[in-house]
């Protein structure tokens, strides 16, 4: 494990089982998640980023045992959460919530958002008599940006950043220290968004919290993380801090990224083409290839990439998986 | 000085809903131009995709209507055409693409059929001309093995592919006008880019005008010429893309520009990032907007006339509706 870090994965696989194509074939297996580490330092952020099925969901679902996974292991705190039984393993939730992407079906309807934010008290903190636990939920609306006269209603009377507010406060509700945000702020408008982010990042200062940050979007990652795990088909392929990442990304399918990413900079009227370019789609999680996975939208694929599968290497500034990486 | 293919004036848009009448557009002005791309940004419920369906003749009647304004495509009025005309421009002269491209595409039939489908309609083509056609159109879209590809249904195309299909079909009859409603939002970012490239492709070998709908800055910058910002039914905003982006007038377009958390912003710096701006508040719902400007509550600038009157766009080539600009600019 490494030296001060909250949450180490290692070598974590996660296989589903598909149906059967034929009635007396075998069952074809997705390889969602296969072989990733990486660790996480207590009051930072790790950005986790990649295309729709590039296994980033899966991937931090798994490490927090949400998830079942095939093999490797993720040390919390000291012990392995993907080993324990389920009874130690029920004790440790409430260190470890989640803030999903949809505040509209994540939210139970027919409860009030009171009773949501109260429930991971009375499930993983039974002790707390129930005076506090109603004072807590009114400190936790407060420490939202809700009201405490909204206590009383109901998911569909907000809109949708009230609502991730809501989930927010369920998340910090049981002091947790380590939050998998999945997708947090993709469902909101832009001028919500903002106001999602920021306080995120507030409630981190002011709470020591450790954020999974999972998202597509370079510009909410380069906002939030600090340290960037790049995704592609169920592998890390680029492992780098926010800087270097953003300033000299080294694996091909980051610059393409990069590339492919809105900025207020590239702008029609002057005549903007882009250069570096994928085609495409990644390959299905059924057949990955036998060389690099993403050797068939490389635009510097060569015949060594579809062939030998490229280790992740690390140095000084990161670590790239890639037969020939950007210096 | 060149005629305006589509001009929308003073249109105005109700629904009637549970809470009474709203007015959905209120007096919306738009000019686009043979050949350009006119972007419209704004939140969800600014009224972007109204003013799309309107110029579609899609507005659900009941509830909704068209109460007033004028719809003008190539000099004929079209906003209140008979369903028959309406038929024969859509897909022909003016086509669309929406956001979900798996629940505008009709699962049960091929890709392949689909397009075809919309040659027979407009072209008198026959079925097997209209399949050769189709074809060449998935080709010129973009996707790999169009022989194979025509032949498949929906759910075995990705999304990129899916809406490279609703694209084909939408150019299939060399429309004039082309809305495109948040093309690429379901999209990931390759995805998209390659979607953004391609409609810039199109645009350059048809010369077809393109209406994009989007809440992303970003977008507008790549792709836009000129930019119309909506704030609750109205256009606040409107202007060149370099000017929008450069030199934004509007409180509320200031504030969606500085809210975005820009890529390459301070990119290789170390530590963090300084907070984003933010626009306090949520866009009202209709019913209760009053009057005075929409955006007065959630405005830094806003004062005591901001509450009373509407501020009205004023006719600049780069025009906005602010009383607080107004002054600055004295």
């Amino acid at each position: 494990m490494r030296e001060g870090s909250l949450l180490d994965v290692r070598e974590l696989s996660v296989r589903f089982a598909m149906q059967r194509q034929s009635l007396l074939g075998a069952r074809p297996v997705l390889q969602a998640v296969r072989g990733v580490s990486f660790s996480l330092r207590p009051g930072r952020t790790l950005g986790l980023v990649g295309e729709s099925g590039s296994g980033k969901t899966t991937t931090a679902m798994a490490a927090i045992r949400l998830t079942p996974a095939f093999s490797g292991s993720a040390m919390f705190d000291g012990v392995d959460l993907l080993s324990l039984d389920p009874e130690a393993m029920r004790q440790r939730r409430r260190h470890l919530q989640v803030i999903f992407q949809d505040p509209y079906s994540s939210l139970n309807p027919r409860e009030r958002v009171g009773a949501i934010v109260r429930e991971p008290l009375e499930l993983m903190m039974p002790e707390m008599p129930k005076p506090a636990r109603k004072e807590r939920v009114r400190e936790l609306f407060g420490l939202v940006g809700l009201r405490p006269d909204q206590m009383a209603l109901f998911p569909h009377q907000f809109s949708g950043g009230q609502r991730q507010r809501v989930s927010i406060a369920r998340a910090l509700a049981t002091n947790p220290r380590l939050i998998v945000c999945d997708e947090p702020v993709s469902a909101l408008d832009v001028a919500i968004q903002a106001q999602i982010l920021n306080l995120l990042r507030r409630l981190q200062d002011d709470y020591g919290l450790s954020y999974l940050f999972i998202s597509h979007d370079l510009g909410v990652v380069q906002f939030i993380c600090d340290d960037v795990a790049v995704m592609y088909l169920g592998q890390i392929v680029e492992f780098a801090d926010r800087p270097s990442l953003f300033s000299r990304p080294r694996h091909p399918y980051t610059a393409a990224l990069l590339a492919a990413a809105p900025s207020l900079t590239r702008r029609k009227s002057a005549g903007y083409v882009r250069e570096v370019m994928v085609r495409g789609d990644p390959p299905s999680p059924l057949s990955i290839p036998p060389g690099c996975a993403f050797a068939s939208r490389c635009p510097r694929a060569q015949p060594k990439c579809r062939e030998e599968r490229p280790q992740l290497v690390h140095d000084a500034s990161g670590s790239v998986a890639c037969h020939y990486p950007n210096p | 000085m060149t005629e305006p293919l589509l001009s929308i004036r003073d249109l105005k848009v109700e629904f009637s809903t549970r809470n009474g009448r709203v007015t959905a557009l209120d007096g919306i002005d738009l000019d686009l131009m043979p050949g350009e791309t006119l972007g419209i940004v704004g939140e969800s419920g600014c009224g972007k995709s109204i003013t799309a369906l309107a110029t579609m003749g899609l507005i659900p009647d009941p509830p909704g209507r068209i109460a007033g304004g004028r719809i003008l495509f190539d000099g004929e009025d079209i906003t209140h055409a008979d369903a028959r005309r309406l038929r024969s421009l859509r897909g022909a002269d003016i086509s669309m693409i929406f956001q979900e491209p798996m629940t505008s595409l009709n699962p049960v039939f091929t890709a392949g059929d689909q397009i075809a489908e919309a040659i027979m309609l407009h072209q008198q083509l026959g079925r097997a001309e209209a399949n050769r056609k189709a074809v060449e159109l998935l080709r010129t879209v973009g996707i790999p093995e169009p022989e194979r590809r025509a032949r498949s249904f929906p759910h075995e195309l990705s999304g990129g592919m899916r809406q490279r299909v609703m694209i084909a079909m939408a150019i299939s009859c060399r429309p004039r006008v082309l809305i495109a409603d948040e093309p690429t939002t379901a999209l990931d970012v390759t995805v998209q880019a390659q979607i953004f490239d391609l409609m810039r492709d199109i645009q350059k070998e048809f010369g077809v005008a393109i209406m994009l709908i989007t809440h992303d800055m970003g977008a507008i910058a790549e792709m836009a010429d000129r930019v119309a910002v909506m704030y609750a039914g109205r256009i606040v905003e409107k202007g060149s893309a370099d000017a929008i982006l450069d030199n934004p007038l509007h409180p509320y377009t200031r504030g969606l520009i500085d809210c975005i958390p820009v890529l390459g912003k301070a990119a290789g710096e170390q530590g963090r990032m300084p907070p984003l701006a933010e626009i306090p508040g949520v866009v009202p719902p209709l019913h209760l907007l009053g009057q005075g400007c929409a955006f007065a509550d959630r405005c830094p600038l806003a004062f005591d006339r901001c509450r009373i009157e509407t501020p009205i766009l004023d006719g600049r080539s780069h025009g906005v509706a602010c009383f607080a600009t107004e002054m600055e600019a004295v």
